[in-house]
């Protein structure tokens, strides 16, 4: 249940951020849209089993979370950094970080 | 193995080709022109065995994962049509090189015309159905570049020869997919032979359609006729060969292939003998109707291949002997009759029968070949067309239905046969009879002549000697009709009412001849409404007006606008499915817990604060905030490595982004209150559905058993305790190596930003800061971060370098490891006085490249054990102390400078300028401690975009 609205409110914010204008408002809602995506992967992982999954440091492999979706968030967050430094580097060029003509 | 012997020889032949032509220019056709002999008759050398019913085959595994094979096979069939390839084309080659002019470069036609030749001959031996295609499409392939090649004017119609027979090629490779995936296999001749057709008949049928869609566009049947006359654009050469005597026939190939399947059938026999009657019909008025000696020659082969058509639709096995009999035939006299017509223009400049009159006094010798070659066409006897067509006749009256329609074919067949007579007679007076007018003419030089003369001849010496192809005709029968018949091959079989047709053709056809100027004059008249050409660039131009259409809303600048469509598809399929319902199970126990809330709280609040505020300096704390909130969140679920990475991840991009608003306005550009409010609808819609499709999809079942496996054998397989890590790294490092790789392209991507772009002028350049701003003295405020950073950094990379070890038993790991050295790089580089000097010879591009290096160096170890990326881990005695250690830590090295090389390429993109900024806007002291300001003030607003950003920025700053 957590895990769902804590999904939908970064959806939200990040929906409402990549409709405004500006390229580093845009960047920020992509932030956003990949936290969502990776709350949502590790609730597929199901959240009823909480511990770390370090072999050697748990009493009992059945408490252990999901590591699956744990390795695929890991690389997701990293990817997402990559993602908004290039869109932050495209915002720091040219005639600044306006996605629109102002007239 | 002579196949693919042949076949490679071929390829290895064009690929020698422009060599050839360096050295020996024009003349680069002899070569060519003895290498195609020989493997002519290398494909001859098996004939006796393939006459005997005893087709020669070779295979070898290509795609053994989907039973694909590089699978040839010679029988009748394909021996007719590969020595028909290989023969004529070696004429060609040798006609090329008198036909071609000296200058000129040729070494790109040579290579073509060769190559085209390979895919030729691979198409007609190809035994596997997905070779075929590929054989089919290099084909035309080629005939578009061949084409293309003769200039500008060739543009138009090498691209409709394309789209025409590409057309067909997808409908061929429909009829593959289908017949690939009903009969479980590619192997033609066993689907031909084992295949049940008649267990699905509207497949059977919806097969049919694609192959005959597909021969139809390749022969040029009507309608997709009308690319063949237009491919004219071509030189002759190319003419000669590909769209006269051997391409064309590709689908008149593929038809004879499929001719056992389908002969009986109904569809099959109305399809081909209209189309095939109605082309020969239409192609030969056309013909008749033509001044240019070569269209003229390009709607006869529209009409001839129409009878080709017919008569494999007519479907039994005289008609089928009759068809290669023909087939040959007409390749002999219709390459001769190119090749004399590209003579008449090279020597008399024009191929227009209104300009031509009286050639045969100044060059006898090509009048007489010309003569031999119209015999054939006209059906003449002793010429082998005579004979051929005497077949055709004979195939028309014996065809298996009701005897007056027999007779009905017969006379329409007739009735083209004359309209070909006609325009055969008419291209022999129009240009060598008549009063000479060019009297200084002489004849071609000899080699210029021969190769037509080699063609012209057999034509006629097959004629009398026609009995031998017998073996032939007959192996041609078994092939495609899977029974034998007798194809009665004689030059003078008796009177019978084939031969009374005949000579019913020659007398109608020479009244015909002689009526000619008025049966022009009506013909030029008659015009069709409308042109093949012109309704296919009418089709054309509306498929591209229709992409233009789809395209359009994507074709703008703004952002936002790209994004609506996404954002309101995907809601859109939301609603959807949730009108639609999906059964659910019910939730599993114990997924909640009371903290969560306060989770939920705290980013709730973060994010709706994100959303309205209007500072940019606000927006990147918040997102901070909502950063370290998830963090907290990845904590609790029992992740620490992806707290740690989000924590990390945090504090880079808060550096990253605080580097760039020091180029930035300090409030975000204004809204209307419209888009602020449909935004806010939209998101709160968006927000809605991904809780409700969250809620409906996760926490609904148990552990899944790739978890089990990984938690069990994580320790056994690899050496490891991390289980994340080990996934990471060993499980599934395919997957990392590709997720680095895009990592590696950002760091590349972001450093030629640095090179290419340039940058906003930073806030000091502009001399916009406010009186007393912190960025003024920037180099003074930065001394407690530099003093610590001094004796802080070596232990953060240290700290670092220990993360990267233990990554495989605890958290850490590549990723993690490099984010803590680059948070401690973004500390010296923010605070060191010049930023750009001393980081500029940070390579990030050679860090990431030299990551990706040793991340793939790393895989290629696993080779050794017989997979790519496959760890190999293992414990060594070490002074007494037992060390583990495993290859897996070597690709997480690689991880480790890949992400270093992104952090520091997206450092130096960001803080590159601010110094110089310092240097420029403080007169030039920059070494010194104190940097004095000029005395200027603010410039005035000047109105515009310039006033327009600047208010937003004293609006923030004061």
């Amino acid at each position: 249940m957590t895990a769902a609205i804590l999904a939908g409110v970064l959806v939200a914010g990040g929906v409402y951020l990549v409709l405004q204008r500006g390229l580093i408002r845009m960047a920020f809602g992509v932030i956003l849209l990949g936290h969502a995506a990776n709350v949502v992967l590790l609730a597929a992982g199901g959240l009823y089993r909480r511990e770390a999954a370090l072999i050697d440091q748990i009493a009992a492999v059945q408490a252990a979370a999901d590591p699956l979706p744990q390795a695929f968030v890991l690389t997701a967050i990293v990817i997402t950094f990559g993602v908004t430094v290039y869109l932050v580097a495209l915002a720091g060029s040219g005639s600044g970080d306006d996605t629109e003509e102002t007239t | 193995m002579v196949l693919v012997l042949v076949l490679g020889a071929l390829v290895v032949s064009a690929a020698a080709a422009p060599l050839f032509e360096r050295f020996l220019g024009r003349n680069a056709g002899w070569p060519l022109a003895v290498i195609f002999l020989v493997l002519g008759s290398a494909i001859a050398w098996p004939a006796p065995r393939v006459l005997a019913n005893q087709p020669v085959a070779f295979t070898w595994p290509w795609l053994p994962s989907i039973d694909v094979a590089f699978a040839l096979r010679l029988d009748g069939l394909s021996l007719l049509f590969a020595l028909l390839i290989l023969g004529v084309g070696a004429l060609i080659m040798a006609y090329c090189t008198r036909y071609f002019g000296h200058g000129a470069r040729h070494g790109t036609v040579y290579l073509l015309l060769t190559l085209f030749a390979a895919s030729m001959l691979g198409l007609v031996l190809a035994d596997d159905l997905v070779l075929l295609f590929v054989f089919w499409e290099l084909t035309s392939v080629c005939s578009f570049f061949l084409i293309g090649n003769a200039g500008l004017a060739a543009a138009q119609p090498a691209k409709r020869a394309l789209l025409v027979t590409a057309m067909g090629g997808l409908g061929l490779l429909g009829a593959v997919l289908l017949l690939a995936v009903a009969a479980g296999t590619t192997r033609l001749s066993v689907i031909l032979r084992e295949f049940d057709w008649a267990a699905d008949p509207a497949f059977t049928t919806v097969v049919l359609l694609l192959l005959v869609f597909a021969a139809f566009t390749k022969s040029a049947q009507i309608p997709f006729h009308f690319w063949l006359p237009d491919a004219m654009a071509a030189s002759t050469p190319v003419s000669a060969y590909l769209h006269a005597a051997t391409m064309v026939k590709a689908g008149i190939y593929l038809l004879m292939r499929f001719s056992p399947e389908f002969a009986e059938g109904a569809l099959w026999t109305a399809l081909l003998v209209g189309t095939g009657l109605a082309t020969a019909v239409v192609g030969a008025l056309l013909a008749l109707k033509q001044h240019d000696l070569k269209a003229l020659l390009a709607y006869s082969t529209v009409s001839q291949l129409g009878f080709l058509t017919a008569l494999v639709g007519i479907g039994t096995p005289e008609a089928l002997g009759a068809a290669a009999l023909h087939t040959l035939a007409h390749a002999l006299f219709k390459a001769t009759l190119f090749m004399l017509v590209g003579i008449i223009d090279r020597e008399a400049g024009s191929r227009d029968v209104r300009r031509l009159d009286g050639l045969w006094r100044v060059m006898p010798v090509t009048a007489t070949l010309t003569g031999l070659a119209a015999m054939s066409l006209a059906g003449i006897p002793p010429a082998l067309g005579f004979v051929s067509k005497e077949k055709i006749y004979a195939a028309f009256v014996d065809f298996p239905g009701p005897e007056w329609l027999g007779w009905l074919l017969g006379a329409v067949a007739v009735f083209a046969a004359v309209l070909t007579f006609a325009y055969g007679f008419r291209l022999l007076h129009g240009a060598f009879g008549g009063t000479t007018v060019q009297r200084r003419l002489v004849e071609p030089s000899w080699p210029f002549r021969t190769p037509a003369a080699v063609a012209a001849v057999l034509g006629i010496v097959l004629g009398i000697a026609v009995s031998t192809l017998s073996l032939l005709v007959e192996q041609i029968i078994l092939d495609t009709r899977f029974m034998s018949g007798d194809p009665h091959l004689e030059l003078w079989p008796g009177f019978s009412a084939e031969l009374a047709m005949s000579a019913l053709t020659v007398v109608l056809g020479l009244l015909l001849f002689r009526a000619r100027a008025p049966v022009d004059r009506w013909l030029q008249r008659r015009r069709l409404p409308f042109s093949g050409v012109s309704v296919f660039e009418r089709c054309y131009s509306a498929v591209i007006r229709f992409g233009g259409w789809v395209g359009a809303p994507t074709r703008s600048l703004a952002p936002s606008v790209q994004m609506l469509p996404i954002v309101l598809v995907l809601l859109a399929l939301a609603a959807v499915g949730l009108w639609w319902g999906v059964p659910l199970a019910p939730r599993a126990p114990g997924t909640t817990r009371i903290e969560d809330w306060l989770i939920v709280a705290v980013l709730a609040a973060a994010v709706a604060a994100i959303a309205a505020t209007r500072f940019r300096i606000a927006a990147v704390c918040l997102l901070g905030v909502i950063g370290f909130v998830v963090a907290m969140w990845f904590l609790m679920l029992g992740a620490p490595d992806l707290a740690l990475t989000q924590l990390l991840i945090e504090f880079l991009t808060v550096a990253v982004a605080v580097l760039a608003l020091s180029r930035l306005p300090a409030l975000f550009q204004p809204g209307g209150r419209l888009r602020t409010g449909a935004s806010a609808a939209i998101a709160l819609l968006a927000g809605a559905g991904a809780t409700v499709v969250a809620f409906a999809f996760t926490g609904r079942r148990g552990p899944s058993a790739v978890r089990d496996y990984y938690l069990s054998e994580s320790e056994e397989a690899t050496g490891g305790t991390n289980v994340v890590n080990t996934i990471l790294v060993d499980f599934r490092a395919l997957d990392t190596l590709g997720e680095i790789t895009v990592l590696a392209a950002v760091a590349i991507g972001v450093a030629a930003f640095v090179e290419s772009t340039p940058l906003l002028r930073s806030a000091l350049q502009r001399e916009l800061l406010p009186r007393g701003s912190p960025i003024e003295n920037a180099a003074d405020n930065a001394v407690v971060i530099r003093v610590f950073g001094r004796l802080l950094v070596p232990v953060i990379i240290a700290f670092s370098l220990y993360l990267l070890l233990r990554g495989h038993n605890a958290p850490g790991g590549g990723f993690i490891a490099a984010l803590v050295g680059g948070a401690g790089l973004a500390m010296v580089y923010i605070a060191s006085l010049a930023p750009d000097r001393r980081s500029a010879a940070w390579p990030s591009v050679g860090l990431a490249g030299a990551g990706l290096a040793i991340a793939v160096a790393a895989g290629l170890i696993g080779l050794a054990d017989g997979s790519f990326l496959r760890p190999f881990h293992g414990e060594l005695e070490l002074l007494g102390a037992t060390v583990k250690g495993t290859t897996s830590l070597i690709f997480d090295v690689g991880v480790y400078l890949i992400v270093i090389g992104v952090i520091v390429s997206a450092l130096r993109r960001m803080g590159s300028g601010l110094s110089g900024a310092l240097a420029h806007g403080g007169e030039g002291v920059l070494d010194g401690l104190v940097i004095r300001r000029s005395k200027a003030r603010p410039r005035a607003p000047e109105g515009g975009k310039a006033g327009h950003a600047e208010r937003y920025r004293n609006g923030g700053g004061e």
